[in-house]
């Protein structure tokens, strides 16, 4: 790296850490900036032509012109500034997202004042996906600012930028605000996984496991009621289910299948040399059980979590994938 | 309103690219009469091109048709002027390119370079005219150009248009504070470098010729050539309003020259001057000559910043330069005065030259009258006035359209048409005089003007351009004679002027009431010369005028760029406090609120952000327990006080208390 790009990005970090992160940020003076784009020097330029012509011609109605298109852009300046200043934003939850799929942050602007505000552009900072919006007078508008997160992990919300040339173009507008949130970011999971692993069996029933590989995915867990069965293997919630759409059907669970197979996604049966591509396969995998609707369990880089299913227990999974080392 | 729905309908695209057309349609429509036909004709081409292929969202020509038409711009322009550098050259060039442009309508930076030249394009239109006229269609193109860069920066949805006009209009109202500081106070500097002195084309005006039948077409031009406003708003008798240009004392026998001025020689008018001066300022319209008009007789030349003006030997006033723009200066005038050497001298052989064989009639006219016993031996003013008595008795007349003359001009006006007008009647006088060894030449300039009831000015139009002879007499030197007040005494002093055919729109007011068009066209002139005067006028004088009233001693360039510069820092200081003030703006509940909170905060407590004055107090009971009591209360009233419905404390009441309480450490 050149030294040159080392200082700016040092310049850059100390910037960075000089804004206190935070959720909502009001806009004001003291961090609203503002430099002249290119078209803002161009429009120098013509000026200044206009002036030199205006004095070499003698043309006091070009005098006129040229000091009037300077004072709309003096003006343009100071609209240009308050497009920004006095703007407030804030920044809902993130939700968690899965890494190098497209996601969006959603922030709200509230315009306080009783005249709209126009072109105001959000994006993550450098990435130049610009969302543009219009905040209507003392109103609030939602804007969602595109993104793809990169790496899994717990990350802090990358720091995002809003601008706004609004009115003329000469200037830039611009802040730079560093969320306090931080942002799960799960790992991408296999485009194409292999099926899901075998069951185990439980300790000390080496049997069952061959005759189970065959039917591997095909966990039910859960088969009508026989007579006999004891009143505590019923599921009570299916049977409530069951009755309330007319049926008096019951259902059991599984005791043969559930006490001799378990599902465990291990990293260890994975299959793959990568920790992040085994990582990958094992987040297919607990979105496949779970759209399966079966019970099971996770083994990664010394975290265990114990088999069960549903939406927290998800959750749980991913956010162990998320943030294993 | 089938168009206003149709409009509706188009794409944004289409919309904005049809608006910005129709604007760069306004910025050149008013120079179309200073363009080459090519031009024009291209220009109209490639914009209604545009236009459609905009309202058909078909895509945009290659490169290639740029390329090749840039180049037949380019090959035309040459053609035309024999030159691509020159101003106007330059003017084509930048009208072609504007609209050779918006077929590379592509990117931002495209559009930008369109503003930026519509921004040049439309100072352009100053080279040929800065009219009112002018002025107010450049007006409604600078708020057009503006409306469709603001539009351009507002990137989402369909914006009305609507709404970045009113942005623009606000813009350029606030700017026009801006704008009147920097106009009254920019230094007006001379040229920074040699401007090609293009020769301004179309402005009718005396020249330094006069070939017989010239000033036929200015006497039916309306046209304004300066306006003159008298010290005290009182002007001599109209007929001794005699506006001297330039004096023409060679002839050939068709054309009258004024000789150059090497040959005028270097000696003093040496002019005797009577009575009180009569004082008076000057606003001259752009000629393009060098010349400036001055009632007969200044003995001081007009002060004018920039200009060095001298005295010719023949009493003309000559600048330096020519003058290119509206120009104001003030003069004085001796209205009974006399010129030149009072004995006969051999400079005076000059004005007595005639081109050998011309004019044999007059030649043999003169030898009569010489031979005339009633004649005999007398002085110059016999001769002068059995001349204008023929003048008046000899059935001669004043007419605009004698018809082509002959070679030998005098003789034809003497002896066979006896009409013409001012300078046919001059030109025979001073043949005739110059016959009988009498030294005489011909002056041109303006003669009577009208006074405009509504602003006091007088105005010297065109029309009142007048060619009369001034005699030279021993003992007294040049005489003014015109003869053309003998043909027609109504020509001079009159206020009956030889109008010219009026338009159609002119004729039918006319028609209805001579005296409303007569008031209309003096209203709308007063309101021209206010213009010229405010506006088009205000030079380095004016400034420096200006910084005398406000209390400078002996102003300069220098003060002026110093005021300039504080009244500069004085506006970013009021924008700087304004910003300030709309800071304090801030909800004063929310400021309190706030200022609790930090009080609150640097005693230790911490808080989550935006926490609600409820919720602070909990906080605070629960931090600081007993101590935070006080505190508590006081953060409930404030939330009454915003929320109750009838709260029981004001805001003033609870800041009081506010500074009073006994806050917990």
């Amino acid at each position: 790296m050149n030294p040159l790009a080392a200082t700016r990005r040092r310049i850059d970090g100390w910037f960075l850490s000089r804004r206190p992160p935070s959720d909502t940020l009001a806009l004001t003076q003291r961090n609203v900036y503002i430099v002249p784009t290119p078209a803002g020097w161009m429009l120098a330029a013509t000026l200044l032509v206009l002036l030199v012509a205006s004095i070499n011609y003698q043309l006091n109605l070009g005098y006129l012109l040229t000091f009037m298109l300077a004072g709309c852009v003096a003006v343009g300046m100071h609209v240009s500034h308050a497009t920004l200043r006095g703007l407030s934003m804030h920044l809902m939850p993130p939700e968690p997202q899965y890494a190098g799929s497209a996601a969006v942050f959603r922030v709200v602007l509230h315009n306080a004042r009783r005249s709209a505000r126009y072109g105001i552009g959000l994006a993550v900072r450098g990435s130049g996906h610009w969302a543009w919006c219009d905040v209507p007078a003392q109103g609030s508008e939602t804007v969602e600012i595109a993104f793809q997160p990169a790496r899994r992990g717990l990350h802090a919300v990358p720091p995002l930028t809003a601008e706004t040339r609004f009115p003329l173009g000469a200037f830039r507008v611009w802040t730079v605000w560093r969320p306090a949130s931080s942002l799960l970011v799960y790992p991408a999971p296999e485009p194409h996984p292999p099926a899901l692993p075998a069951g185990e069996p439980l300790a000390g029933d080496a049997s069952a496991s061959v005759a189970r590989a065959a039917s591997a995915g095909e966990y039910d867990g859960v088969r009508a009621y026989r007579r006999g069965d004891p009143l505590k293997l019923v599921v009570w919630k299916k049977a409530a289910r069951a009755q309330a759409a007319g049926s008096d059907e019951l259902f059991s669970r599984d005791t043969q299948q559930a006490q001799r197979q378990q599902l465990w996604l291990d990293a260890q049966t994975a299959g793959l040399p990568d920790l992040e591509a085994r990582i990958s396969r094992l987040c297919a995998w607990v979105l496949m059980a779970d759209r399966l609707g079966v019970d099971y369990g996770l083994r990664v880089a010394g975290q265990q979590v114990p088999p069960a299913q549903g939406e927290a227990h998800r959750r749980r999974c991913l956010e162990v994938l998320a943030t294993c080392a | 309103m089938r168009m206003t729905a149709w409009v509706g309908a188009l794409p944004r695209d289409a919309r904005d690219t049809l608006f910005l057309l129709g604007v760069i349609g306004i910025v050149l429509l008013p120079q179309v009469p200073e363009l080459p036909w090519w031009c024009i004709l291209l220009t109209t081409i490639v914009l209604v091109w545009r236009g459609t292929l905009a309202v058909q969202s078909k895509p945009l020509p290659s490169r290639w048709w740029l390329v090749a038409l840039l180049a037949v711009a380019l090959a035309a322009t040459f053609a035309t002027y024999r030159t691509v550098l020159g101003r106007e050259a330059g003017v084509t060039l930048v009208v072609v390119l504007l609209a050779l442009k918006t077929l590379e309508l592509r990117a931002r930076r495209d559009a930008f370079v369109i503003f930026f030249l519509g921004f040049f394009a439309m100072l352009t239109n100053f080279f040929s005219s800065q009219s009112l006229l002018t002025a107010v269609a450049m007006l409604v193109a600078l708020l057009g150009l503006l409306t469709a860069l603001v539009n351009a920066h507002m990137p989402v949805g369909r914006p009305p248009l609507a709404q970045a006009a009113r942005t623009a209009g606000w813009m350029a109202l606030l700017g026009a504070p801006i704008m009147l500081a920097l106009f009254m106070l920019f230094p007006r500097m001379a040229p920074l470098w040699g401007t090609p002195n293009d020769e301004m084309t179309g402005r009718s005006g005396l020249s330094n010729t006069m070939r017989v039948g010239s000033i036929a077409s200015l006497a039916l031009d309306d046209g304004i050539a300066a306006r003159v406003k008298f010290d005290g708003g009182v002007a001599p008798p109209q007929r001794q309003l005699y506006f001297r240009g330039p004096v023409l004392s060679d002839f050939d026998g068709r054309e009258w020259t004024a000789p150059p001025p090497w040959e005028r020689g270097f000696l003093s008018a040496d002019l005797r001057v009577q009575g009180e001066p009569v004082g008076y300022e000057v606003t001259l319209e752009p000629s393009n000559r060098p010349w400036l008009l001055a009632l007969d007789a200044p003995v001081k030349p007009p002060q004018i910043p920039g200009l060095r003006v001298m005295a010719t030997p023949d009493l003309q006033w000559v600048a330096n330069r020519a003058i290119g723009d509206l120009l104001r200066y003030r003069a004085e005038s001796y209205p009974q005065f006399q010129s030149g050497p009072l004995r006969r001298t051999g400079a005076l052989q000059r004005y007595v030259a005639l081109p050998p064989g011309s004019n044999p009639r007059t030649v043999a006219m003169a030898a009569q009258m010489k031979a005339d016993p009633a004649l005999a031996d007398a002085a110059t003013p016999a001769y002068v006035q059995a001349a204008l008595d023929r003048l008046r008795t000899g059935g001669y007349s004043y007419t605009l359209e004698p018809g082509l003359y002959g070679n030998e001009t005098a003789d034809e006006f003497w002896f066979e048409r006896k009409a013409g007008f001012c300078e046919h009647i001059a030109s025979a006088f001073v043949v005739l005089m110059r016959a009988l060894d009498i030294p005489a030449r011909i002056v041109t300039g303006y003669q009577g003007g009208e006074l405009n009831g509504v602003d006091g000015y007088w105005v010297l139009r065109q029309a009142d351009a007048h060619a009369w002879a001034e005699v030279w007499e021993a003992g007294k030197g040049w005489t003014r004679v015109d003869p053309t007040a003998s043909v027609s005494p109504g020509r001079i002093g009159a206020f009956q002027r030889l109008a010219a055919p009026p338009g159609l729109f002119a004729g039918a007011i006319g028609t209805m009431s001579p005296t409303l068009a007569q008031n209309l066209r003096a209203a709308w002139e007063a309101v021209n010369n206010g213009w010229n005067q405010w506006v088009l006028n205000y030079t380095q004088s004016r400034q420096l005028d200006l910084l005398k009233n406000i209390g400078f001693e002996a102003p300069s360039l220098q003060d002026l760029a110093t005021v300039l510069l504080w009244v500069l820092i004085a506006a970013s200081l009021a924008g700087a406090g304004w910003t300030l003030w709309e800071r304090s703006r801030h909800d004063p509940w929310l400021r309190l609120l706030g200022r609790a909170r930090h009080r609150l905060e640097k005693a230790g407590l911490s808080l989550p952000e935006a926490a609600p004055p409820r919720q602070i107090a909990t906080q605070a009971m629960a931090h600081f327990g007993a101590a935070g009591q006080p505190v508590h209360d006081w953060l409930l009233r404030l939330e009454a006080q915003r929320y109750a419905k009838t709260p029981e404390a004001g805001l003033p009441a609870l800041r009081a208390e506010f500074r009073k309480m006994a806050w917990p450490r």
